[in-house]
């Protein structure tokens, strides 16, 4: 391990301020936000930035809001644990809540924000197959003016985004969703706690539960391609269906067939196929017998 | 069974003496010694699993700003250390060459961190990178690279041990039985790094080290810095943690030493994580091959083993660990006919040494994997089959081990009552909302250890003195090493129970070569025992002294008195008497001005032949049985251990919650090793060399843990005792194996049992069935 070296650190006041910084800075810098991931690289992957811009000195990046339409908007600096316990997001998507509920320690998700866990873009980031389920998108803000572009298209290739390095990632916004959408998150991997994902996969969809039909049925999963992913031919599958545990395992069966796992430390890709079979039945089958703002306990979810 | 309600401090379940100290922060470990003028150290380790060293350059180095200076293998002179002579095959720093990733090859003094670590970049190292070898298999090939001039086929040490004539037993058995266990390589996760602080002092080097043993650290710096012991002293700080990985001289320590030497400043030199998990000693992994015999009704009549162990590039206590798992072998169960065969093998991955266990854990797994196997397959309940078989007190083992207490049956049968509660209670239950049901099994295994030993030295002393003050109170001085384990705790009440005072009145200086009196350290679980004995020794003759003086005053026999509460009395007649603290001082103020100090030391009676590796190597043996019971999750593999049981026999148990705290962290320890924990190596390099790459169990994975403790009272033991730091951990792996086996009916040979593996065990039993 080899110690920083001397960082330039700046602490812009507004949006404009940091992007212009590193117009001027040039290359090599990165933002900052909670630093979970930042300084973990500079620390133990000798990742040197040539400078950093302080994000938390800008004002009006955290928060949850409820919009008019019934859709939710995430402050880019809301933390985790903020997303966790957020009455809101435990009222209308307790999954997502859950999913935020995965990551490391209480410690790390007092400081960890949903912004970082996007932008910095791991394919096990536990948020965004919540989030991709939940057909999320995220507003940017650069030098000239803001765009908004589905999280889907966000994700370009681990580590990398659709941001241009001025960019910076201030929202994500959660469209209105029906009152009958239910939803899962289940990360696999075989410590309870403190450990990432050996894949991830989030369900979410509109549930009859008298008549067991599915629509708007939306599956995404993390850790198992370069970037986190739709199932869309699991989806299919499901749309407009009964929901029986057949379906489920042929759900499962598909999502594993689209997935593109690789083989690491943690497992083999053929491990973690298998896993995205297991867990998207899984996820489907336990979001189907939940009341809507209700989540399940975290053994019950897997076991 | 003593009356254990006579004792007033011992036998009771107290707080450690350093508890409050260490929650509040206010300990000091290692990292926190700050000497004014301290300078900081950093190492400069192999970037090659195998190269020959051509020439080190230091002067760019040495011109760097800041930089004080640089030692290199040439500063050790080619001196090698550790515990056996015979077996020395390490210098301090590399010489010739580099045999592993993480070798140590230089090392800076510098005005900070940061300096020191830049300097390391500028030595330039001009090195030949040889061929490499990392497994076993490729090591022991004819023709294979060697790793040590002097040792051919990599193979350092190899054992014979024929014991009776295991030929004729296979041939007299019902059954055979033959198998092949490996277990993987696992790092010990002291919370405190490795570390060392030198400094010069009156013509000594002082080194505070994140130690197990202080005195067998001074021993190795007086080899390699080529010193008097005199010349050095040694003192252990606070310490978190070792488990068995801080018993070895660290390169650090070395290098701390000599460039305070060198640079007349302190100097410090701290680990970081990273070059803890991929540079510092780890478990030894094993092969082993075993074969057995046994009769129709589960009685054992042979075994034969044969272990082949990865040493990595040097012996450090590889070649004693697999002589250590052949004696243990035949202490657990009972069989006439066994031959030994094991061999240390060198290979160009890190070094494996000493951790808890001491080779006992990779055995045992083994042998303890097979023995539920028989179970099942000859049809008999696998704990009748280990109670047909158990050790007993009173015998002696095919190797030498002379059992006095033994309570492995009551443990044996306590683990398996308690924890088949559990089971019964949980052989219903389906899956529901799709689900597959889980599988539920149920596991057993059995342990015995060592309570110290000779094997390193032609002694296994330790000593004491216990100082009586004016005001009452007590100062233990002992060389026996706290690491956290509880030592302190146990000694300090050994001596106020003996003294009749409170454990209030006690005090600990210990593990401090100059100020306290010898101890080897803390390894092969012998603190409670061998150091238990000695401050017993010593505090008896300051008892003796202190009656003396009081009876001199109450006009009394000394043989009569007694204390109690800080009282001394007339036995029978409370009320002639004086305080403890009176007694002291009227000692003090005396004509004489006697000032009582107890002396002691005890030195374990054994018989042990290091050439034969026969004979009784401890005084007294511990025994314990485990049970686990699991849940498995047939559609991905997982296991959650829902209940562990834990049965110890301990002797006596001086401070229970001290015990049962080892207890419950060895589970977890086991529990690791059991299922998720494995130093992945690539070509040499430790490819998970990080808490969140390497993984330990979280408090969410831990079971609900049940200890039991079996008091057997054993003759040699102060009052009873009998030492557990070690085999506590023992059976837990074992056991949560065989209770997988249980559940999934497949049983998975290799360590750690990982859900990748169970899922591909349940996939081909699906296959063939
Ligand atoms: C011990 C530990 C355990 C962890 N466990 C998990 C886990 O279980 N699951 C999981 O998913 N993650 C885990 N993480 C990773 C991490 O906590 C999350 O990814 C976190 O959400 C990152 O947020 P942050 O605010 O700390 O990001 P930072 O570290 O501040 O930033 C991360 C990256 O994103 C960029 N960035 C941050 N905010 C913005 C923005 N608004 N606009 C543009 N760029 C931005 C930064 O420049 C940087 O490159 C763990 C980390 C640690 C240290």
């Amino acid at each position: 391990m080899r110690r920083p070296e001397p960082l330039e650190i700046f602490q812009p006041t507004s949006i404009r301020e940091a992007g212009a910084l590193v117009k001027e800075k040039g290359p090599g810098g990165r933002f900052l936000a909670g630093g979970t991931d930042l300084v973990i690289a500079v620390k133990e992957k000798s990742f040197s930035p040539k400078y950093v811009v302080d994000l938390k000195r800008i004002p009006g990046l955290s928060g949850i809001r409820e919009e008019a339409d019934g859709g939710l908007k995430i402050g880019s600096l809301t933390t985790l644990r903020e997303v966790e316990i957020s009455p809101i997001i435990l009222k209308r998507f307790p999954f997502l809540a859950q999913s935020a509920a995965e990551v490391g320690s209480v410690q790390i998700r007092n400081r960890a924000t949903i912004g970082g866990n996007m932008a910095n873009a791991t394919p096990s980031a536990d948020v965004a197959p919540a989030l991709l389920a939940l057909e999320a998108r995220a507003r940017i803000a650069g030098l000239n003016g803001e765009r908004v572009v589905e999280l889907e298209q966000f994700f370009r290739g681990p580590g990398q985004t659709v941001m241009a390095p001025e960019e910076i990632l201030t929202e994500i916004i959660i469209p209105p969703a029906n009152p009958s959408l239910v939803g899962e998150y289940i990360k696999f991997s075989p410590r309870e706690m403190m450990d990432l994902a050996y894949i991830g996969v989030a369900v979410a969809f509109v549930f009859n539960a008298s008549q067991k039909l599915c629509e708007k049925v939306r599956i995404a999963l993390g850790a198992v391609s370069p970037t986190p992913m739709r199932a869309r031919g699991a989806e299919s599958l499901l749309e407009g269906q009964v929901l029986t545990e057949e379906l489920a395992e042929k759900a499962g069966a598909e999502a594993a067939r689209e997935c593109k796992p690789i083989s690491d430390v943690r497992s083999s890709a053929d491990y973690r196929r298998d896993m995205v079979r297991v867990n998207t039945k899984r996820a489907l089958l336990n979001a189907a017998a939940q009341r809507p703002g209700k989540w399940t306990e975290r053994r019950d979810r897997r076991y | 069974m003593k009356d254990c309600a006579n004792y007033s401090v011992i036998g009771k379940r107290l707080p450690l003496i350093d508890a409050v100290t260490k929650v509040t922060g206010e300990a000091k470990f290692t990292g926190d010694l700050f000497v004014p003028g301290m300078l900081i150290g950093a190492i400069l380790r192999s970037p090659y699993p195998h190269a020959r060293i051509l020439n080190i350059d230091a002067s760019r180095a040495l011109k760097h700003a800041g930089v004080r200076a640089v030692v290199t293998g040439k500063d050790t002179a080619g001196v090698k250390y550790g515990a056996l002579e015979h077996l020395r095959d390490e210098a301090a720093l590399a010489t010739d060459k580099v045999r592993y990733i993480g070798d140590e090859v230089a090392a800076v003094a510098a005005v900070d961190e940061e300096t020191a670590r830049e300097a390391l970049d500028l030595i330039d190292v001009e090195y030949e990178p040889l061929p490499a070898v990392f497994t076993t298999e490729e090591a022991m090939r004819p023709g294979a690279p060697r790793i040590h001039d002097h040792v051919e086929n990599n193979v350092s040490l190899s054992l014979h041990i024929p014991l009776g004539d295991v030929e004729a037993g296979f041939a007299r058995s019902d059954f055979i039985f033959e198998d092949s266990f490996e277990t993987q390589c696992v790092a010990h996760c002291p919370l405190e790094p490795h570390i060392s602080l030198a400094a010069c002092d009156g013509g000594q080097i002082v080194l505070w080290s994140s130690t197990q043993g202080p005195f067998y650290l001074r021993r190795d710096l007086s080899l390699t810095l080529k010193l008097p012991s005199s010349k050095i002293r040694v003192i252990k700080p606070f310490v978190g943690g070792g488990f068995g990985g801080k018993r070895e001289m660290t390169a650090g320590d070395f290098c701390a030493a000599l460039l305070a030497v060198k640079t007349s400043r302190p100097v410090k030199i701290a680990y970081d994580r990273e070059e803890e998990f991929s540079a510092t000693r780890r478990r030894v992994p094993m092969k082993i091959y075993l074969k057995a015999g046994v009769m129709k009704d589960g009685t054992l009549v042979a075994k034969r083993c044969r272990v082949i162990a990865d040493g990595g590039a040097y012996n450090g206590r590889g070649p004693m660990i697999v002589a250590s798992g052949a004696s243990q072998m035949t202490l657990v169960y009972r069989f006439p006919h066994f031959l030994f065969e094991g061999h240390h093998v060198y290979t160009n991955n890190p070094v494996t040494s000493s951790m808890r266990g001491f080779g006992n854990n990779q055995i045992r797994f083994a042998d303890d994997s097979m023995m539920e196997r028989m179970a099942k397959e000859l049809g008999i309940d696998p704990v009748e089959l280990r109670l047909k078989n158990v050790r007993r007190p009173g015998e002696t083992s095919l190797m030498g081990a002379k059992v006095t207490t033994c309570g492995l049956p009551e443990c044996i049968e306590k683990v398996a009552e308690r924890g088949g509660l559990h089971k019964k209670r949980a052989q219903n239950g389906s899956g529901g909302n799709g689900r597959q049901a889980l599988l539920r099994g149920f596991g057993v295994a059995s342990a015995a250890y060592i309570s110290g030993c000779k094997l390193f030295f032609e002694h296994d002393s330790s000593a004491a003195i216990v100082k009586l003050e004016e005001d009452g109170s007590v100062c233990l001085l002992t060389g026996a090493s706290d690491i956290g384990q509880g030592s302190n705790t146990v000694l300090a009440q050994l001596v106020a129970e003996e003294l009749g005072i409170a454990f209030e009145d006690m005090r600990v200086v210990s593990a401090d070569t100059d100020t306290t009196p010898m101890d080897l350290g803390a390894y092969g679980s012998r603190t409670t025992f061998v150091a238990g004995n000695a401050v017993l020794a010593a505090a008896r003759d300051a008892k003796k002294q202190v009656l003396e003086v009081a009876a001199e005053r109450l006009e009394a026999d000394s043989a009569d008195l007694e204390i109690r509460e800080r009282w001394i009395c007339v036995k029978g007649s409370p009320q002639r008497g004086m305080t403890f603290q009176a007694a002291v001082s009227a000692a003090l103020n005396s004509p004489d001005g006697k000032s009582i100090m107890g002396r002691g030391y005890y030195n374990p009676p054994t018989d042990y032949d290091p050439r034969t590796r026969r004979g009784n190597v401890s005084a007294a043996y511990s025994f314990a049985a485990q049970s686990a019971e699991v849940e498995v999750n047939p559609e991905t593999g997982e296991v959650r251990v829902i209940n562990l049981v834990a049965a110890q026999d301990c002797g006596f148990a001086i401070n229970p919650m001290a015990t049962e705290g080892q207890i419950e962290g060895s589970v977890s320890m086991g529990l690791g090793q059991a299922l998720y924990e494995d130093l992945v190596m690539e070509e040499g390099q430790t490819v998970n060399a990080s808490f969140s790459a390497y993984k330990i169990p979280s408090v969410r994975d831990m079971p609900p843990v049940e200890s039991h403790l079996i008091q057997t009272i054993d003759p040699e033991g102060p009052h009873g005792a009998k030492g557990i730091g070690e085999m506590t951990l023992v059976p837990t792996s074992p056991a949560i194996a065989n209770a997988i086996y249980d559940a999934i009916g497949v049983q998975i040979k290799s360590l750690p049992i990982t859900p990748e593996k169970i899922l591909a065990a349940l996939k081909e039993k699906r296959a063939c069935s």
